[in-house]
C-alpha cells in the first residue's frame, strides 16, 4: 500500500501530439487533391446526371488517397463540389472550430470551361 | 434528482415514522440497549486504556479540521455569515456536547461492559437470523458463508466485530455509492459516516427494497432504539437549542423540516456514541489504520484534505437535516473546482449519469479494493502489531471479515434488481460491481481491477497533460472557392470568340481610330512618240490649256490667219528685194554669161551649186501656171551614191525666179520622181508621181519645225518629207508601174457656176477651188485623185489615213480610174499594145484630154468615157509608125490647138475637132527627135522647140510657117529639158527659158524682145495663116 501507485510507472508510453510526420500537412494534400482532380476532371462536360456519381467516385479516391498519406489518428472529412461553369459567381467557405494545432484544412480548386471543381479536405486529431 | 431527493426523503421519513413506531413499542428494550451500549462504552474505555491520549487527540484533529472548515469557508465565501456564525454555535454546542458524553462515559464505565455484551448478544442473534434467512434466500453463497457460520455462533465477540465489519462494509459500499474514496482517519468521522450510511441504507430500504427491508428495519430499529434510548435526556435539550439555532436562519425552512432535522440530529447525536462503542474493541486496530491512513494522507494530501473538509462538511451539515444535500452539492461543486481531477461526493441523491462519474467509479473502485486490501492487510499487523492477546481473535475477525463482506455482497444484486425506481446507471454499475464480488473471487478481479485502473489512471494522467494543451478555437475560416461572376463582354467572347476569330481591338471613342489612304488623283496626258525620230517633230500629244501649242505662239485665230498670209508674202517680196539688191550689187555676174546665146537678151542661173543638189540630174522642170516666177526643179538620184539621208533620196527643189540665190523649199521623197506639178489655183501643194508608181503630195504651207533639217554648209535647210504618199496604200487601186505624168485637173466648169458664191465662203488658206489631180503610169492607168484638205491636223498621225504625215492637213482620195488603152483606142490600135506617155487636159475644158503614144498618134478621152470625135490625132500619113509623142503642148491663147513633138523630129499642129494636123513641119531638126516643145507664153504665133542635141529652135508662124525662124545651139553643155517662163498678163516682153542642164545647172535665157513683145492682132493673123494653110 506504500508504493505510489501505477500512476508514476508508465511515463510517456502514450502520444500528446501528433508527430511532425503524422501531422496534417496541406500542401501534400493539397498536391494530392490537385494531382488527382487533373487526372479525373482533364476533359470532363458538366453533365448533371453524371455528376453526383462523379463527386462521390472523386471524393472517395481523395480519402483513399489522404489515407495511404500516413496521417495517423486523423479523421479526414473529404468534401467535393461541382459546379457548371455559366458565368455566376460562386463564393464558398468552411470555418472550422478545432484546435489549430493539430488540425488543419486543405482545399484545391479545378476550373475548366465548362464545370469547376472544389475539394475541401479536412483532418482532425483524434487525441 | 429532485424527484429522487424527495423520494428518498420521503422514505425516510417513513423510516422515522418506523422508528418511531418502533421506539413507542419496544421503551423497554431501548433503555436496556442504552445501558447495555454505555457499559460497553466504559469497558472498552478501560480496556483499550493502552491509547489514553486518543480521545483527546480526536477530539483535538476534529477541531483542527474544523477550523480548517472555518477556513475554507472564510476563504471560498460562499456561505452566508449566518451560516458560519451558525456552524461556530454548533461547533460549540458539539464540543460541549462531547465533553458531556467523556463524562457520562467515564461515569458509566464500569456497568457497561456485561450491559454491552447482552446487547451484542441481542444484536447477534438477531443478525444470526438474518444470515440465516440469506442463506435460505441465496443458494450460492451458502456453502462459502457456512463455514463461516460455526465460527460465528461461537464468538459472540467476533459477532460483534463482524456487526462492526459488516457496518464497515457497509461503509464502503456506501463510498462506492457515493463514488468517494474516503478514508477515514477519526473514529468519530468513521462512526459518523457509519450512521449516516446506516440511515441512507434505511432510508434506500424502507423506501424501496421491501425483501431487505425487514433485515434492515430490523438493525436500523435496534440502532434507533439504542441511539434514542443513550441521549434521549441529552436530545430533548440540544433540540431545543438546535431549533432555536435553526430558527436564526431557517425561516424558508418548513416546520416539518424542523422536527425532522431535530431528529436526525438526535440520530447523529445518537450515532456518536453508539459508533464509538462499537469501535471500542477495534479501536486498536482503527489506530493503527488511522496509521496508516496518515501515512496515506501523505500521498494524497491535498485530496485527503479535501476529502476530510468535504466529509467535515458532510457531517456538520447533518447536523441540520435536510440542508446536508444542498451542503453536499456545494461542497462537491467546490472539490470539483479546487482539483483537476472530479472528485464528486455522488451521495444518495447523485444517481447522475455523467461519464466522468462512470470514470471516477472505476478510480474509487480502486481506491476500494486498496482501501479493501489494506483493512486486510490491517487486520494482519494488527496480529502482529498487538503483542498481548487476541491475535487469534483478530484472525478471526478477519476471516469473519471476508465472510461478512461476502454475505453482504450477496443479496446486493438481488437488493438491486428490485430497485425499478433508481437511476439506470447506479444500479447497473452497483449490480455489475456487487455480482461480481458476491460469486467469484475478489482477487481475480482485483488484479484486473488493477490493471484497468492503471490504465484509467495512464489515461487520466494523459487527459491531465492533454487537456491544457488542447485548445479549440474558432479562428481560422478559410476562403474555398471565390468565383466571380463573369461579365457580358467575357461571355461573348467566350461564346463566339472561338469562331476563327481574333478580335484585335476594340474601338471606343477615347482612341478613334482611323485609317484611310489618301492617294491623289493620277494626272495623265496623253503623249506621242516616234522612232526613229528622225524628224523635228518626234513627240507630241494633246496640249493643255496651260501649255503652249508645239505649232507656235498662241495667237488670235483670227489675227494668226491673216498674220501668217500677211508674213508669207510680205517675207516674199521683202526676200526678192532683198535679192534684187544683192543683184544689183553684184552687176553682170549672172547677166555676163547670158550674151553667149544670140537669141537671149540676158541670161542667169539659178543657184543650183548646193552641196545636195551636185551631181544629179533634172528630169523635170515645171512652171506654176498661176504663179509664174514659181518654178519646180526635179533632181534625180545622184549618180554616185553617197552617205548620209539625201543620198538615196530624189529632191524637188522650189524656186523662185526673183531669188536666184537659192530654192525657197526642199522637198525630198524616197523614190525617183518621174514628174511634178503644181495644184493649178494655188502653187502651195506639189504633186510628184514616181518611178516606182506613188503619187506623193507636198503641202508647202506646213511648218517647216514638222520636216527634219540639216545643216549643210552653215546654212540650215529643211526637207520636206511628203506630206501625202500613196506609197504602200490603196494598192486596189494604186499604181504599179512608173507614173509619167501627173496633171493638175482644175473644176473650171464648176468654177464658172460657183464663182459668185465661193467669193464669199472660200477659204483664203485653202488653196482654191476643189481640184483633182490625174496620174498617168506607163500602162496606160489614169487615176484621178480628189485631193482633200483636212480642218484639223493630228500631230500623233492619222489612224485612218495611212499615207498622211502626222500633222500634215492634206491627203489624196481616189476618185476613179480608166483604163486608157482599151478605151481610147480602137481595137486595132490597141491590139499593137499602144503605150501612153504624156497626157494633157484641155484647159478649157478639163473632161478633155489628149494621151501621147508611142505609135505617133494622140488619143482623145474624157473623164466620163464620153463619145469624142476624132478618138485619135493622127499624123498626115496614115501609116502608123513607131514614133513616140514625146510633147504636147495646148495652144494658151483660147484656140483649141495643139502641137505635139514627135521621137521623129517631126512637129504637128492639130486641133481639136480633126483628126489630121493643121501643119507637119518634118525634118525641121534633122531628125533629132524633139526633147521640149512649148508655145510662147507671150505671143501666139511663137512656139519654142529643144531637141536632143541640145539646139533650140524659134518659130514664128507669122513670120515663117515652113521653118524656125532662129536656130540656137547651146554651147557648152547638153540641156536636157527646158521650159519657158513669162508673165502673159504683163506686156513687158519679159519670156524666159529655163534650160536645166545635164550637169544640173539651171539657166534662165531671156528671148529677145521681137520674139517675146506679142504684136497686134497676132491671134487673128494666126488663125489666118491656119486657115490658109488648111
Amino acid at each position: 500500500m506504500a508504493e505510489p501507485g501505477p500512476d508514476e510507472a508508465a511515463e510517456n508510453t502514450y502520444s500528446l501530439r501528433p508527430s511532425l510526420q503524422q501531422r496534417f500537412k496541406s500542401s501534400t494534400v493539397k498536391e494530392c487533391i490537385h494531382a488527382i482532380l487533373k487526372e479525373k476532371l482533364a476533359n470532363v462536360q458538366y453533365i448533371p446526371e453524371e455528376m453526383p456519381e462523379l463527386t462521390k467516385s472523386l471524393s472517395e479516391t481523395i480519402t483513399n488517397r489522404l489515407k495511404e498519406e500516413g496521417f495517423d489518428r486523423y479523421k479526414m472529412v473529404v468534401q467535393v463540389v461541382i459546379g457548371e461553369q455559366r458565368g455566376e459567381g460562386v463564393s464558398m467557405g468552411a470555418r472550422c472550430f478545432w484546435d489549430a494545432d493539430t488540425d488543419s484544412c486543405a482545399h484545391d480548386v479545378f476550373v475548366n470551361d465548362s464545370l469547376f471543381c472544389v475539394v475541401a479536405a479536412f483532418g482532425c486529431f483524434y487525441y | 434528482m429532485e424527484g429522487d431527493k424527495k423520494r428518498t426523503k420521503e422514505d425516510t421519513w417513513k423510516a422515522e415514522e418506523l422508528r418511531k413506531h418502533l421506539k413507542a413499542l419496544l421503551p423497554d428494550s431501548q433503555n436496556e440497549d442504552q445501558k447495555h451500549r454505555e457499559k460497553k462504552l466504559r469497558r472498552e474505555r478501560t480496556v483499550h486504556d493502552i491509547d489514553p491520549n486518543r480521545h483527546e487527540r480526536r477530539d483535538r484533529e476534529k477541531s483542527k479540521e474544523r477550523t480548517r472548515e472555518r477556513e475554507r469557508f472564510k476563504s471560498t465565501e460562499r456561505d452566508r455569515d449566518k451560516r458560519r456564525e451558525r456552524e461556530r454555535e454548533k461547533e460549540h454546542q458539539r464540543e460541549h456536547r462531547e465533553r458531556h458524553k467523556d463524562k457520562v462515559r467515564e461515569s458509566c464505565l464500569e456497568e457497561g461492559h456485561s450491559v454491552l455484551k447482552h446487547k451484542d448478544r441481542e444484536t447477534d442473534r438477531e443478525r444470526d437470523k438474518k444470515h440465516k434467512t440469506y442463506e435460505i434466500k441465496q443458494i450460492d453463497p451458502q456453502n462459502y458463508l457456512k463455514s463461516f457460520e460455526g465460527r460465528d455462533t461461537e464468538n459472540h465477540r467476533r459477532r460483534e466485530i463482524r456487526h462492526l465489519l459488516e457496518e464497515e462494509k457497509a461503509r464502503t459500499e456506501e463510498r462506492e455509492r457515493r463514488h468517494k474514496a474516503q478514508k477515514v482517519k477519526e473514529d468519530n468521522d468513521l462512526r459518523k459516516k457509519i450512521e449516516k450510511v446506516l440511515a441512507y441504507k434505511g432510508e434506500e430500504g424502507e423506501g424501496v427494497h421491501k425483501l431487505e427491508e425487514h433485515q434492515e428495519l430490523d438493525k436500523e430499529r435496534e440502532r434507533r432504539h439504542r441511539e434514542r434510548k443513550e441521549h434521549s435526556v441529552g436530545i430533548e435539550k440540544e433540540r431545543l437549542s438546535k431549533e432555536k439555532s435553526h430558527k436564526h436562519y431557517g425561516k424558508e425552512k418548513e416546520e416539518k423540516h424542523k422536527s425532522k432535522r431535530s431528529k436526525e440530529k438526535s440520530s447523529h447525536r445518537d450515532r456518536e456514541g453508539p459508533a464509538a462503542e462499537a469501535n471500542e474493541r477495534v479501536k486498536s486496530r482503527e489506530n493503527e489504520r488511522k496509521k496508516y491512513d496518515l501515512r496515506n494522507s501523505e500521498y494524497k494530501k491535498g485530496e485527503r484534505i479535501q476529502e476530510e473538509m468535504s466529509h467535515q462538511l458532510v457531517r456538520t451539515v447533518k447536523d441540520k437535516g435536510k440542508l446536508i444535500e444542498k451542503e453536499d452539492m456545494d461542497t462537491r461543486q467546490e472539490e470539483i473546482k479546487d482539483t483537476h481531477i472530479s472528485n464528486p461526493d455522488t451521495g444518495l441523491e447523485d444517481f447522475s449519469t455523467n461519464y466522468e462519474d462512470d470514470f471516477e467509479d472505476y478510480a474509487d473502485d480502486f481506491e476500494d479494493d486498496e482501501d479493501q486490501s489494506g483493512e486486510v492487510g490491517d487486520a494482519e499487523e494488527n496480529l502482529r502489531e498487538v503483542p498481548f492477546s487476541r491475535t487469534s481473535e483478530i484472525e478471526e475477525i478477519q476471516r469473519a471479515i471476508t465472510a461478512e463482506n461476502d454475505r453482504i455482497f450477496t443479496p446486493l444484486p438481488k437488493k438491486l434488481k428490485n430497485e425499478k425506481k433508481e437511476p439506470v446507471m447506479e444500479r447497473q454499475d452497483s449490480s455489475v460491481r456487487n455480482s461480481f464480488r458476491g460469486i467469484f473471487m475478489d482477487f481475480q478481479m482485483a488484479s484486473q481491477r488493477q490493471s484497468s485502473r492503471s490504465m484509467a489512471s495512464k489515461q487520466k494522467k494523459r487527459i491531465s497533460e492533454l487537456l491544457p494543451l488542447i485548445d479549440l478555437d474558432f479562428s481560422v475560416s478559410f476562403s474555398l472557392l471565390d468565383l466571380p461572376p463573369v461579365n457580358e463582354y467575357d461571355m461573348y467572347i467566350r461564346n463566339f470568340g472561338k469562331m476563327n476569330t481574333k478580335q484585335a481591338y476594340v474601338q471606343c471613342n477615347e482612341d478613334n481610330l482611323d485609317r484611310d489612304i489618301q492617294t491623289e488623283e493620277v494626272e495623265t496626258l496623253e503623249k506621242w512618240t516616234q522612232h526613229p525620230g528622225e524628224s523635228a517633230l518626234v513627240s507630241g500629244g494633246p496640249v493643255n490649256s496651260q501649255d503652249t501649242s508645239v505649232n507656235g505662239a498662241p495667237t488670235p485665230k483670227i489675227d494668226s490667219q491673216k498674220l501668217a498670209s500677211f508674213l508669207r508674202s510680205a517675207c516674199q517680196v521683202i526676200a526678192v528685194l532683198l535679192e534684187e539688191d544683192q543683184v544689183a550689187t553684184q552687176p553682170r555676174k549672172l547677166r555676163s554669161r547670158q550674151t553667149s546665146l544670140s537669141i537671149s537678151d540676158s541670161c542667169f542661173q539659178l543657184n543650183t551649186n548646193q552641196p545636195f543638189l551636185h551631181g544629179r540630174k533634172i528630169p523635170c522642170l515645171y512652171v506654176s501656171q498661176v504663179q509664174r516666177q514659181t518654178l519646180l526643179s526635179v533632181h534625180g538620184l545622184p549618180e554616185k551614191a553617197g552617205v548620209g539621208l539625201l543620198s538615196r533620196k530624189s529632191l524637188i527643189c522650189v524656186w523662185n525666179i526673183w531669188q536666184p540665190s537659192s530654192p525657197q523649199k526642199v522637198l525630198i521623197c524616197d523614190s525617183e520622181v518621174i514628174c511634178c506639178c503644181f495644184s493649178p489655183s494655188k502653187a502651195t501643194l506639189v504633186f510628184a508621181g514616181t518611178a516606182d508608181g506613188s503619187l506623193l503630195v507636198w503641202d508647202l504651207r506646213e511648218d517647216s519645225r514638222m520636216h527634219p533639217c540639216m545643216m549643210i554648209t552653215e546654212t540650215e535647210w529643211t526637207f520636206r518629207v511628203p506630206t501625202f504618199s500613196t506609197d504602200g496604200i490603196l494598192n486596189s487601186v494604186n499604181h504599179t508601174s512608173p507614173i509619167l505624168a501627173v496633171e493638175p485637173v482644175s473644176t473650171s466648169l464648176n468654177s464658172d457656176h460657183s464663182y459668185g458664191l465661193s467669193s464669199l465662203s472660200y477659204q483664203e488658206e485653202m488653196s482654191g477651188p476643189p481640184f483633182q489631180i490625174a496620174s498617168m503610169d506607163e500602162n496606160g492607168i489614169l487615176n484621178m485623185w480628189v485631193v482633200v484638205e483636212l480642218q484639223k491636223v493630228d500631230l500623233a498621225g492619222s489612224q485612218t489615213d495611212l499615207g498622211l504625215v502626222p500633222g500634215g492637213k492634206v491627203k489624196l482620195v481616189h476618185s476613179s480610174t480608166m483604163e486608157l488603152n482599151n478605151s481610147l483606142f480602137p481595137k486595132d490600135i490597141s491590139q499593137r499594145m499602144p503605150q501612153t506617155l504624156n497626157i494633157k487636159f484641155l484647159s478649157s475644158n478639163p473632161n478633155h484630154f489628149i494621151v501621147g503614144t508611142n505609135i505617133g498618134l494622140v488619143g482623145h478621152g474624157t473623164r466620163h468615157d464620153l463619145k469624142v470625135v476624132p478618138r485619135l490625132f493622127r499624123p498626115q500619113e496614115s501609116r502608123l509608125r513607131s514614133i513616140s509623142i514625146t510633147a504636147i503642148d495646148f495652144f494658151p491663147f483660147g484656140k483649141p490647138l495643139f502641137l505635139v513633138g514627135c521621137s521623129d523630129g517631126s512637129i504637128r499642129l492639130h486641133q481639136m475637132t480633126s483628126a489630121y494636123p493643121l501643119m507637119q513641119w518634118n525634118d525641121s531638126t534633122k531628125g533629132q527627135p524633139i526633147v521640149a516643145l512649148q508655145w510662147a507664153l507671150t505671143r501666139p504665133a511663137v512656139f519654142f522647140t529643144l531637141d536632143a542635141s541640145s539646139n533650140i529652135y524659134i518659130w514664128d508662124l507669122l513670120d515663117n510657117d515652113l521653118l524656125p525662124v532662129a536656130k540656137q545651139t547651146v554651147p557648152s553643155e547638153k540641156v536636157v529639158t527646158m521650159t519657158l517662163l513669162g508673165e502673159p498678163e504683163k506686156a513687158n516682153g519679159l519670156l524666159g527659158i529655163v534650160l536645166a542642164k545635164e550637169s544640173g545647172q539651171i539657166d534662165i535665157q531671156y528671148v529677145k524682145k521681137k520674139w517675146a513683145l506679142p504684136q497686134p492682132e497676132e491671134s487673128d493673123k494666126l488663125y489666118s495663116v491656119l486657115l490658109q494653110s488648111f
